[in-house]
């Protein structure tokens, strides 16, 4: 409720300010409409848009590069993190290179993957997976290595072989970590898919952004940005609901911890 | 000794371990034996850090030990299995599992029947007094509950020696004492071999037909005492005289061994 006039404060806001600045001796000189745009000429836009089909060509473009890039993120990081976590010797090998790669901006690996595959869907997906793996893999490592012993000692004590005290032990205990993870994950993913289309694209929801503001033309601009906004927004939240599903006695734990730091 | 009537026999039981910091290795036991009757019930108290729970964690099998044997119904003890229930010291009830899938945990593990397990385990949920709260989670217990479920889940399985890890020092001082109760109502109704670890000497003599006091590391039996109150004993028993007499020897043995371990602590500088 509260979040809900937050929202619509700082669009009234945005309005105004619009309104007020179209009005100062400046913009008199030159038109406004070249650097901004009101909320309503930004719904206006998204219209057109959407009518003429090009706003929902750039959504499938950057929505294919998310999915392909983000899938390939948990197909690679959630085994390697959790070898990492199980076998001391692969850490020791893969630790060096995944802080190594982990610690390149991914923005700086953008256009050399450019470069070598050109333009399209699969490098873009490419810099989509570099931006995603590492919240992955790394929240699988400490997800796995946090797994409590004792829940491990109580499955052996009951003769579980190390298969069960896989599934029925150290899986659902990383998974609130793993979806963490997940979550982090998707914010960069969808950074890199805007900076992917920024560097060089022929469409989708960044290459729109960087296109229409060459061209002086900010509804377009803001337009790709809301949508780009809304896209990580939900997201986001459809993982907490996923995590509240899976693991709904995380949450209280959670929940739990807060209240003793409070109390303490 | 007296194998044949015997439940759980340890026989020299030597463990170290090897220190973290130093290479060299640390004497947790030395020549530990004992023999536990059928359906006896038996305490091990000590000085704290005595390695009472490396101890009950060996007779698990879940910890190897170095030399020596442990023998239950004849046959040597090599690795934790559903022939022993484990009691763990506190919450470890899985806390995505419902305390129906908690209790019926080591019944799944076997790969018995679901519905079968599940039908088992409304008995024993019953038993230890918490019929109607199957589908709740552990956080949604008390602790004293949670451990009531502890309980259930170790014995569902029909083990023959139950070993408990100071299951009690989480809880409140009345509770404890509630719990203290229900346990021996319990044992007398399964008549199960227990095997009890605590740091609470009251404890250990109001529950126990003997308690073991254990020395100060490394670890040797100190004495064995006998507690001859009759049973049934209810919470009144704590005040006689004949039970006070006991609690003051065992704590002048235990005061004495952690004075022991103080000085040779001061000598080596550790303090």
């Amino acid at each position: 409720m509260i979040a809900a006039c937050s929202v619509i404060i700082g669009i009234a806001i945005w309005q105004l300010g619009y309104e007020g600045l179209a009005r100062t001796y400046y913009f008199k000189a030159y038109s406004i409409n070249h650097f901004f745009a009101s909320p309503w000429q930004v719904i206006q836009t998204f219209g057109e848009l959407y009518r003429s089909g090009e706003l929902l060509r750039h959504c499938y473009f950057s929505f294919l590069e998310f999915v392909y890039g983000f899938s390939l993120a948990i197909v690679v990081g959630i085994p390697i993190g959790f070898l990492m976590a199980v076998h001391k010797k692969i850490n020791y090998y893969l630790d060096p290179w995944v802080s190594c790669i982990y610690a390149t901006p991914t923005v700086a690996l953008a256009p050399i993957i450019m470069v070598w595959f050109g333009l399209g869907i699969f490098p873009n997906s490419l810099v989509v997976f570099l931006g995603a793996v590492f919240p992955i893999l790394l929240n699988t490592y400490t997800g796995i290595k946090s797994v409590r012993e004792n829940l491990i000692n109580v499955v052996r004590a009951f003769g579980g072989s190390p298969l069960q005290v896989f599934f029925k032990v150290m899986i659902p205990d990383a998974t609130p970590a793993i979806i963490v993870g997940l979550r982090l994950a998707v914010g960069r993913a969808v950074i890199s898919v805007a900076v992917a289309e920024l560097f060089g694209s022929e469409a989708g929801l960044g290459f729109m952004v960087y296109f229409y503001s060459q061209r002086f033309l900010p509804g377009p601009v803001f337009v790709g940005i809301v949508v780009l906004v809304v896209f990580g927004i939900l997201s986001f939240l459809a993982l907490e609901k996923i995590q509240s599903w899976l693991s709904p006695w995380y949450t209280y734990q959670l929940q739990r911890q807060v209240y003793r730091m409070e109390v303490e | 000794m007296e194998i044949r009537a015997s439940k759980l026999v340890v026989q020299n039981l030597r463990k170290s371990f090897r220190s973290q910091r130093s290479e060299e290795s640390i004497q947790v036991f030395e020549g530990i034996s004992f023999a536990v009757h059928p359906s006896e019930f038996i305490s091990l108290v000590g000085p704290s850090g005595c390695g009472k729970t490396t101890f009950l964690r060996i007779l698990d099998g879940l910890i190897p030990h170095d030399d020596g044997e442990i023998l239950l119904d004849g046959k040597t003890v090599i690795k934790p299995g559903p022939d022993k229930g484990f009691v763990f010291q506190e919450s470890s009830l899985l806390p995505w599992r419902t305390v129906m899938d908690n209790v019926i945990l080591g019944l799944e593990l076997q790969g018995v029947d679901n519905s079968a397990a599940r039908k088992k385990a409304e008995r024993y949920i019953a038993l230890v007094g918490l019929a109607g709260f199957e589908h709740h989670y552990p956080h949604e217990l008390s602790g004293g509950m949670q451990q009531r479920v502890n309980l259930a889940r170790a014995l569902i399985v029909d083990p023959q020696v139950l070993l408990m890890d100071e299951p009690f020092a989480s809880l409140d001082a009345q509770t404890r004492e509630i719990m203290q109760a229900e346990l021996l109502k319990m044992w007398n109704h399964t008549k199960k071999t227990v095997i009890f670890v605590t740091h609470q000497i009251e404890e250990a003599i109001y529950l126990s037909d003997r308690v073991v006091v254990f020395s100060a590391r490394p670890a040797r039996i100190r004495e064995i005492v006998k507690v001859d109150i009759p049973r049934p004993r209810s919470l009144s028993v704590k005040r006689s005289k004949e039970f006070l007499d006991l609690a003051d020897h065992v704590w002048d043995i235990i005061q004495e061994e952690v004075l022991k371990s103080m000085g040779r602590e001061r000598e080596e500088g550790v303090l």
